[in-house]
Parts: C-alpha cells; sequence; structure tokens
C-alpha cells in the first residue's frame, strides 16, 4: 500500500532534467523485501528565459519543450534502507526556428536512503546518489541537449515530522558534484576565456526544498517549494546560447499528488518555475503509473 | 544520537570533498624551445606593406662596451633579483613565443565578440557601433569575414615588423644581455640570435596597434597584454631596456602603417544592405528560382553583402572573378533533389559521427570562427616544428592572407548567386544556421585554402591538413546547413586561392 518515493521531473534547466531531482526526497520506505515499479511520463515547457538576468524570449526558439518517460525502481533491503534506481528516456523540441530536436536514454540515477533516526513522529534520513549518462549524447547544443553528461554523486539530509493525522513537514538540503564532461568540439568560450581543449568543468550543485503535505492510506497531497542552484558558473552572454559551464539557479513551486488504494497506483506532479538565471521559466508536469511488487528475495 | 552525528559529519565530509575536487581542465602544454634554425637572412625577405625592410629607422644601439650598455645589464641584473612567482608565471606562458601568444589572444578575442546582435523591440538589429564598442550590441560583431580580415592584418603586421627587425638585428648584431655578460641569469633558453631589438617586443607594439584598432573595447586589457609581454622579456633576463624601446617602436610604427592600409580596403562599405535588391535580381537572372532569404524572426539583414568587394592580397579581382565557382545546381534539376534526399536522410537519422564531426567544424557563434580554427592549426604546426618567430609569422601570414582571399572570395560567390539555404525546404539544423546565402560553403572555402597553403609549408603533414579540410567540408552537409555541391565546389575554389598565396610564398626570398 506504500509509496515509497515519486517520481520527479523537474522543470528544466532550459530543457535540460536535473538528475538530482528524479531522485527521492521523502521520508518513507519501502518495507524490507518489496518494491516499487513507476512509469512516468513528464513534459515540460518555456517561452521565456533568463539569459543572464534578463528575461527574454527567443523567436527563433518559440517554446521549447522537454518530454520524458521513466521507469524507476525502489526496493526495500531493509525497513530502514531504500535503494532507488531510475532510467529516463528525454525528447526535446521546439516550436520555431530550426534547431533539431535531439532525444535518447540520458543518465541512470542510483540513490541510497537510510534512516538514521525515528522518534515520536520526527524522523532523520541520510540520502547519497550517483548518476551516470548512459548513451552518447551532445551535451553543449542547449538548449536542445538532453542533459549535461556530466557524472553526479549528491549527499542529502533529510529531515520530517509526520502528525497523526496525516499532516507531515518535510526539509531537505543536498550538495552535488558534478564531473569535467568532454565535448566535440576542442575550444570553447567559458568564464570569459577561452579554453584549448575539449574538456569542460561544470559547476557544482547545491539544492534546498521545504514540502508540506498529508499521507495518510491511500492518499498523499503535497506542496513543495524547491530551489535549485549551481554554486559558481558564468552566464549566458548577450544573445547567445547557453552553454553547461552557465550558473544555473530557480525557485519552483509545485504540487504532488499520490492516490493508490491496491497495489496499482498513479501520482502527478506540476511545478512551475518562478524565478532563475540562466534557465527556463518552465512549466512542467508529469503523471505515473505505480506497481507494488512484493516478498522480493534479495 | 551518536550514530546520527556520525552521518552528520559524513555528510559534511562528502560535501567537502567534492566542492573541493578538481575542476581544472587539460589545456596543451606550451614550453619555450630553441628555433631550429634562426633564420638570420630573413630581414631581405619580402614585406607585405612596406615598401623595405628598412621602411621604418631604428637608431644604432649602443655598443655592449659602452657604458649606457654596462648601465643597462647592471639594472637588468637587479631587476632579475625581484621576480615574483606570478612574474615567472608570466615569463612561463610568453615564453611559448610572441607570434604564438599575440595570435591565440586575438583568436580569443575574435571568440568573445563573435556575438550576432540581438533583435530591439522595433524587430531591428542594431548595427554595432565601433565608436562606442561596449554598448549593447558590442563592436565588433566578430563574424567569420571579420576574424578573417582581423588576423590577416595582424599576421601581415607582425610579419612585416619581424622581417625589418631580423634586418637591424643583423645589422647592428648586438649579442643577448647573457651572451655579453655570463652573470645575467635567464629563465629561457637563448639562442645566437641578436637582440636588438626585441623581436617580442616588436611583436607585441605591431599585434597591440592592429588589436585596439579590431577590438576597441579592449584596449584596458590589451594594454596589460602589452605591458606584461615587454616586461616579462627583462624579468626573464632577456633583453636590456633599450632592445625593447627599440621593438616597440618599431612595431608600433609597422603597425599603424599595416592598419592604415585596412583602412583603405573597402572593409567600411563591406555592410551595404542597400546592394541586395540588385544582388537578388542578377539571381533571379541567372536561374535562381528561391533566393536566398533570412530564416530569422524577425528577417535579419545578410551578413556583410559586400564583403566580396574588400580588397584581396595574393590575386586581383580580374583573377577573382576568373576563378568564381560556376552556377550551382538548380531547383528544378535531379543533381539539386539528388542533394535534397542526402540532407533529408541525414535530418532523419543523423548519427552521432555525423553530429561530432559537425559539432568538432562548427566554430559558430562564440567560437574564434573557421579563420580562427585554421589559425590555431597553423600556429601550432609552427611551434611544434619549432620555427622561429618570423618563420612563424611568415606561416601565419601566408596562411591568414589565404583565408582572408577565401573569405572575399566565397562572399563573393554567395551574393552573385544568392541561392537559398537548405532549411528554405524544410530541413532543420544540428549546428545552428548562418545568417547568409548558401552557395559556397565558406567552411570549405576556408579550410580547403588554409590546408593547401600549410601542406606546402609542411609537405610531411600535406594529407593530414586535406583529410582534415575534407571533414570540415562534409561537416556542413552533416550538420544540415550546406548542399553537396556547395562544399565541394567551395574545396576546389579554396584550392586555388590557395594556391596563390604559395605563389606568393615561393617568390619571398625566403627560399622555403
Amino acid at each position: 500500500m506504500k509509496l515509497k518515493f515519486y517520481l520527479v521531473l523537474v522543470g528544466s534547466f532550459l530543457g535540460v532534467q536535473i538528475t538530482k531531482a528524479q531522485m527521492p526526497h521523502d521520508a518513507i520506505y519501502m518495507p524490507k523485501s518489496t518494491a516499487c515499479l513507476a512509469v512516468s511520463y513528464g513534459s515540460s515547457s518555456w517561452k521565456e528565459y533568463w539569459e543572464n538576468t534578463l528575461k527574454r524570449e527567443n523567436l527563433n526558439i518559440g517554446t521549447h519543450t522537454t518530454q520524458s518517460v521513466m521507469p524507476m525502481i525502489a526496493a526495500g533491503i531493509t525497513d530502514k534502507l531504500n535503494v532507488i534506481v531510475g532510467l529516463p528516456y528525454v525528447s526535446t523540441k521546439a516550436s520555431a526556428g530550426n534547431l533539431m530536436g535531439q532525444k535518447g536514454l540520458q543518465d541512470l540515477s542510483l540513490w541510497v536512503k537510510y534512516k538514521m533516526f525515528d522518534d515520536g513522529g520526527l524522523s532523520l534520513h541520510a540520502i547519497g546518489g550517483a548518476s551516470t549518462p548512459v548513451s552518447d549524447y551532445v551535451p553543449d547544443f542547449l538548449p536542445m541537449s538532453i542533459g549535461l553528461k556530466s557524472k553526479t554523486a549528491t549527499g542529502r539530509l533529510l529531515a520530517n515530522y509526520q502528525h497523526k493525522s496525516g499532516l507531515y513537514l518535510t526539509a531537505h538540503g543536498s550538495y552535488s558534484g558534478r564531473s569535467k564532461i568532454k565535448v566535440d568540439r576542442d575550444a570553447y568560450l567559458a568564464n570569459g576565456k577561452m579554453y584549448n581543449t575539449d574538456e569542460v568543468a561544470l559547476p557544482n550543485t547545491t539544492d534546498a526544498a521545504i514540502r508540506i503535505g498529508y499521507l495518510k492510506k491511500a492518499i498523499q497531497a503535497e506542496a513543495f517549494i524547491e530551489r535549485n542552484a549551481c554554486v559558481s558558473g558564468d552566464n549566458i552572454r548577450r544573445n547567445d546560447m547557453p552553454f553547461p559551464t552557465n550558473n544555473m539557479r530557480m525557485t519552483i513551486v509545485g504540487a504532488y499528488v499520490k492516490f493508490q488504494p491496491k497495489n496499482i497506483g498513479l501520482n502527478a506532479r506540476v511545478n512551475y518555475v518562478t524565478n532563475g538565471l540562466n534557465v527556463g521559466q518552465s512549466f512542467g508536469y508529469s503523471v505515473g503509473l505505480l506497481f507494488q511488487i512484493n516478498n522480493l528475495k534479495f | 544520537m551518536k550514530n546520527i552525528l556520525k552521518s552528520i559529519v559524513g555528510c559534511i565530509a562528502f560535501c567537502i570533498a567534492f566542492s573541493s575536487c578538481d575542476k581544472t581542465v587539460d589545456e596543451p602544454i606550451t614550453d619555450a624551445y630553441i628555433p631550429a634554425s634562426l633564420d638570420l637572412g630573413a630581414g631581405s625577405w619580402k614585406t607585405y606593406i612596406l615598401s623595405s625592410p628598412t621602411e621604418v629607422p631604428i637608431a644604432e644601439p649602443k655598443t655592449a662596451s659602452s657604458a649606457e650598455y654596462l648601465a643597462e645589464i647592471a639594472a637588468l641584473k637587479t631587476t632579475i633579483s625581484t621576480i615574483t612567482p606570478e612574474n615567472k608565471k608570466a615569463i612561463k606562458y610568453w615564453g611559448a613565443g610572441a607570434t604564438y601568444r599575440w595570435n591565440e589572444i586575438a583568436r580569443e578575442l575574435s571568440a568573445k565578440y563573435n556575438q550576432p546582435p540581438a533583435s530591439n523591440s522595433e524587430g531591428k538589429y542594431p548595427v554595432p557601433d565601433a565608436a562606442n564598442p561596449l554598448a549593447d550590441p558590442r563592436f565588433p560583431f566578430a563574424n567569420p569575414p571579420y576574424v578573417s580580415r582581423a588576423l590577416a592584418y595582424l599576421s601581415v603586421a607582425q610579419y612585416d615588423a619581424l622581417v625589418s627587425a631580423w634586418n637591424y638585428k643583423t645589422k647592428y648584431n648586438r649579442k643577448a644581455p647573457s651572451k655579453n655578460d655570463a652573470a645575467v641569469s635567464v629563465l629561457l633558453p637563448v639562442s645566437d640570435l641578436p637582440s636588438y631589438p626585441s623581436e617580442d617586443a616588436v611583436v607585441a607594439a605591431a599585434s597591440y596597434t592592429i588589436l585596439v584598432a579590431m577590438f576597441p573595447g579592449e584596449v584596458p586589457y590589451l594594454d596589460g597584454k602589452l605591458a606584461e609581454a615587454k616586461n616579462t622579456r627583462l624579468w626573464a633576463g632577456m633583453n636590456v631596456p633599450s632592445d625593447i624601446s627599440a621593438g616597440d617602436a618599431l612595431g608600433k610604427a609597422v603597425g599603424a602603417k599595416v592598419m592604415a592600409k585596412a583602412k583603405t580596403d573597402g572593409m567600411a562599405a563591406s555592410n551595404n544592405q542597400a546592394l541586395t535588391a540588385g544582388m537578388i535580381e542578377n539571381a533571379k537572372k541567372l536561374g535562381i528560382k528561391t533566393p536566398w532569404a533570412s530564416q530569422e524572426t524577425p528577417a535579419r539583414p545578410p551578413m556583410l553583402p559586400n564583403f566580396g568587394s574588400v580588397s584581396t592580397w595574393n590575386f586581383d579581382k580580374a583573377a577573382m572573378i576568373k576563378i568564381r565557382p560556376s552556377i550551382p545546381y538548380l531547383e528544378d534539376t535531379k543533381e539539386f533533389q539528388d542533394d535534397i534526399a542526402e540532407l533529408n536522410k541525414i535530418n532523419k537519422n543523423q548519427t552521432r559521427e555525423q553530429s561530432r564531426i559537425a559539432n568538432f567544424w562548427a566554430d559558430g557563434p562564440g567560437s574564434y570562427t573557421p579563420p580562427g580554427h585554421w589559425h590555431r592549426t597553423a600556429a601550432n604546426a609552427a611551434f611544434d616544428a619549432k620555427f622561429s618567430e618570423v618563420r612563424m609569422a611568415r606561416t601565419l601570414a601566408l596562411v591568414g592572407t589565404a583565408l582572408m582571399d577565401a573569405g572575399i572570395a566565397c562572399w563573393d560567390t554567395k551574393y552573385y548567386y544568392y541561392t537559398p539555404r537548405p532549411q528554405q525546404f524544410g530541413l532543420k539544423t544540428s549546428v545552428g544556421l548562418p545568417n547568409f546565402p548558401s552557395y559556397t560553403s565558406g567552411h570549405s572555402t576556408f579550410s580547403s585554402a588554409a590546408a593547401t597553403v600549410l601542406g606546402s609549408i609542411f609537405p610531411s603533414k600535406s594529407a593530414e591538413f586535406d583529410a582534415q579540410a575534407l571533414e570540415a567540408s562534409n561537416s556542413r552537409v552533416f550538420g544540415l546547413i550546406h548542399y553537396r555541391i556547395d562544399c565541394e565546389m567551395g574545396l576546389a575554389h579554396g584550392k586555388k586561392i590557395g594556391d596563390f598565396a604559395i605563389a606568393r610564398g615561393k617568390a619571398d626570398g625566403s627560399g622555403l
């Protein structure tokens, strides 16, 4: 009955799905020897974006849309230790101009969630994650690229208070390291300097969120605010396209609902970027189908 | 509770570990070298703009035994004894070679200024203003023709100034400070090349003079580079101040003469948009059914429609018209349909190898453009071959003038035929669409011209350069912005243009 994670396809960094946002960020666990498979479809679009701090539209892009399909599986190793694996297929398109849409399998992510403390409704969790690209997609044809192709490692602390009434409050913060990437060209301009190499260093990222919701029996409903921000990076130059080194930042508000009366359930999420830097002001939604599997042997 | 603390500490340690992880990227190492040949006869090589190597006079230096020179040596020793780690870093950087570094600086500035203006609220594209270079849009828009020209004048100024410097070096024959006084400690390899005037100061001053004219918003940056370039020669014990000041004066004077030539080459009229109506009429008469039209919204005026009238280096305008590629396949021919079919196939199923090649050679906005790409290739080949400053500059001048000639002749062709881009027939692009007519491919023309010249200078690498030019040419089909015929004819055109530069090089008295 318990759905142990959700699938998040948060708004876009100019169309690029944030891998770390695909990870679970709740205080719910699959019991030992059970697993949940979720398959979700997400779509996220923007018409306006922040070129550095300038909010603008681009008549040669029109509306930019990122769609994705992601299977994800969460498994209870013990009641206090869960493992979550996901792999999205992503496609991009622009409604105007002539930039070719991109599509392909993006990054495989693996998350481990551990309950460190649980007493009187208050719990504390340590979450670690890693992701790696599984296909040879082009990371620097932004905003059409399906991802940034970096390997990432994330550390997250999450605190949760669950009241008997079903109301809960969750807060978490994370830091992600991002590896250097290789691009097809062997020279590029970033940070106001010419680099004569095909290696590109990406800034690391942080995120933080607060969620308030209701969780009882088959129903979960939640409202949230999230902040994603690179710790450094450069800005999109005037009238230029984005580049993986950009300092991408955004604040997202959204809502999430889940209904799973039996082994099969549904979830849905909407999210909207309220402000940002070097990202699109996207509105996104996703819907998912959930299947619980019991009596697994590990 | 203890476990929680442990976990939290673990998380924090994880964050620190990641926040401090290595973000430096590997770039090629460039160490100073003793040239394979000092090219002591270069003082009589044929110059481009100077009427003779002595057109700019340089006073005879004080002798090595003079009180003035001995005082300079004494002061130099004091200077060397006080250098900082920062100074040493600068010495190492400039030790790679003056021509090499100034070419690299020019490529970086080209990339920084290679951005098409944004449209304003009235749907117009403001033209960059040289008198107000840092306003939006910044001046210049360093597009491929602009960069081909900036780098050509840079390389020509460096070459002419160095030929003149070599003339005075061998005439006055004042040795390097450390050859006159073994107690002068040096931080770079010292050759037997006479040190008056300083070749590094000559190149720095000539380059500075060209670059402040080409990139007028970068004066403070270039001031810093000029001062540092000259100072490193003192810090490293390579030159005394009188070597530097003589070189600086020579470089500035030659640079000014080269820029005076640049001012009269017709570039000022290159963006004459009033000519396009007549060009379109001409193309229609030739049988072009769908003339080129901007695919941007709002429609952007085409890039430098009159660049074809700018003065060429290695051939005259009659020769340019004579080698202009013949008319491409017209829309209703089978050949044209075959070219479109090839593009449609790629549009539907572009392979990763095709996109890799398209991306590698794209050199679009924010890059140093194809002329910059080939300058880099030329500079690296000359560096690997341990060329002297003057031979490095000769290489870049031959390649640079060929690239500018390629730009002019290609732009002449483009606006003569005014043919449509594949996007006017519904194709997408994986690299971005240039805003000017299709036929012939600029990448193909630039690359073939440069590869032809480089193949002549480095015969053992000729096949490698040709293969690169072919790949650059193919990249435009793979990126879906050119028909096959644009690329094939561009390659053939570029070869002819390169041959003119080779002929010039064969007749410049270098014997190379």
